[in-house]
């Protein structure tokens, strides 16, 4: 009798442990993950479409460059952290416009006197474009500025930097695409 | 009844309490969770169709606020663009699977019901099927228990010192029986 009360603690006891243990497992698979970033699912997926029209220039269609590297960055001029990656950016785009590779800066919930004030007093040399109505920003499944995917020459995201692009990675990733390795 | 039936009933439901308390609370939450199921009705018109729509969205910008409770302008956008689509012609789901398709199911305010995501709505029907099953053997097992004689049919029942007293008794008419 005492015997199979002793089995049926040790069958429960184990249960117990199993149970903690597959929970404990569980935990420690998402500790290692930063739970603030999450991945686009848009990676290596083609990019969304826009027509938007530049704060001074023509309107921009990426479906038009097909056959480029485009580097899509998401700012504001209210944006502090967007300062920081504005140079990174912009010697991206002088050092790699020739070899087909464009960079564009997409304005998100801004007023266009303030995105071309920034512009100006920055020194900003590369497209940029307004996202009025953040129609572009959803598509893209933004979550916040500056937020930067880089699209392939077969229109396909490759990339995508949350918070500010660093000049070494970017231009990492495109001379690694440039060369065939994306 | 006697004292003896009534005491051996009482012990009985006490035994039996805690079984009939877990089928309650199980077909409590059986019933709450059907009558939720039933009372899900399609809104009427398109403003609420857009309030249902963005109420099960995450607002990207915001911390744990639906699309529909924030005033953050991108919020107002995605409202926005739901009654956009709504006129469009396009249903809840094909609304809910482009913001999935830009922002990953993350943007869903409850989990999808596909995939391992899937068995937070599974996983309580299955604990509820278990715990039915636990509640049904244990007051099978409490009804099918041997019961009790009835008394008067079987052996009196006895203090200690009453059997003290009758094992003194059957003692001496041992002592006393000759040879």
């Amino acid at each position: 009798m005492s015997g199979r009360v002793t089995r049926r603690r040790a069958r429960l006891l184990a249960g117990v442990v199993a149970v903690v243990a597959v929970i404990v497992v569980l935990l420690m698979t998402g500790l290692g993950k930063d739970p603030s970033v999450i991945a686009s699912p848009l990676v290596g997926r083609a990019a969304p479409n826009f027509t938007l029209p530049q704060l001074d220039g023509p309107p921009v269609t990426l479906a038009k460059l097909r056959g480029q590297i485009v580097v899509i960055n998401f700012w504001a001029s209210w944006c502090t952290e967007c300062q920081v990656e504005q140079a990174a950016l912009d010697q991206a785009w002088r050092r790699f416009r020739d070899s087909g590779v464009v960079v564009i800066g997409v304005d998100f919930e801004d007023s266009a006197g303030a995105a071309r004030g920034y512009v100006r007093t920055d020194g900003v040399t590369y497209p940029v474009v307004a996202d009025a109505g953040s129609k572009t920003a959803l598509a893209y499944g933004l979550r916040g500025v500056p937020e930067t995917f880089v699209v392939n020459s077969s229109g396909r995201i490759v990339n995508h930097v949350i918070g500010p692009v660093g000049g070494a990675a970017l231009t990492s990733v495109i001379n690694s695409m440039l060369t065939g390795a994306q | 009844m006697s004292p003896m039936n009534a005491a051996e009933a009482l012990h009985r439901a006490r035994a039996g309490l805690p079984g009939l308390l877990v089928l309650l609370a199980l077909v409590a939450g059986l019933v709450s969770m059907i009558s939720v199921a039933v009372s899900d009705h399609p809104p009427a018109s398109q403003a609420q169709q857009v309030q249902q729509i963005a109420a099960g969205l995450h607002c990207p910008v915001c911390k744990d606020l639906s699309v529909a409770d924030s005033p953050a302008p991108l919020a107002q956008q995605m409202r926005q663009e739901i009654a956009q689509k709504l006129r469009a012609g396009e249903s809840a789901g094909q609304i809910r699977a482009g913001f999935v398709a830009a922002y990953g199911e993350s943007v869903l305010m409850s989990p999808p019901r596909q995939g391992v995501a899937g068995a937070v709505y599974y996983l309580p029907l299955l604990v509820l099927a278990v715990g039915l099953i636990t509640a049904f053997t244990l007051l099978r097992r409490w009804l099918r228990a041997p019961r009790p004689e009835p008394s008067g049919a079987g052996p009196p029942q006895l203090s200690a010192t009453q059997r003290r007293a009758v094992a003194r008794a059957v003692a001496r008419l041992r002592e006393e029986e000759p040879g």
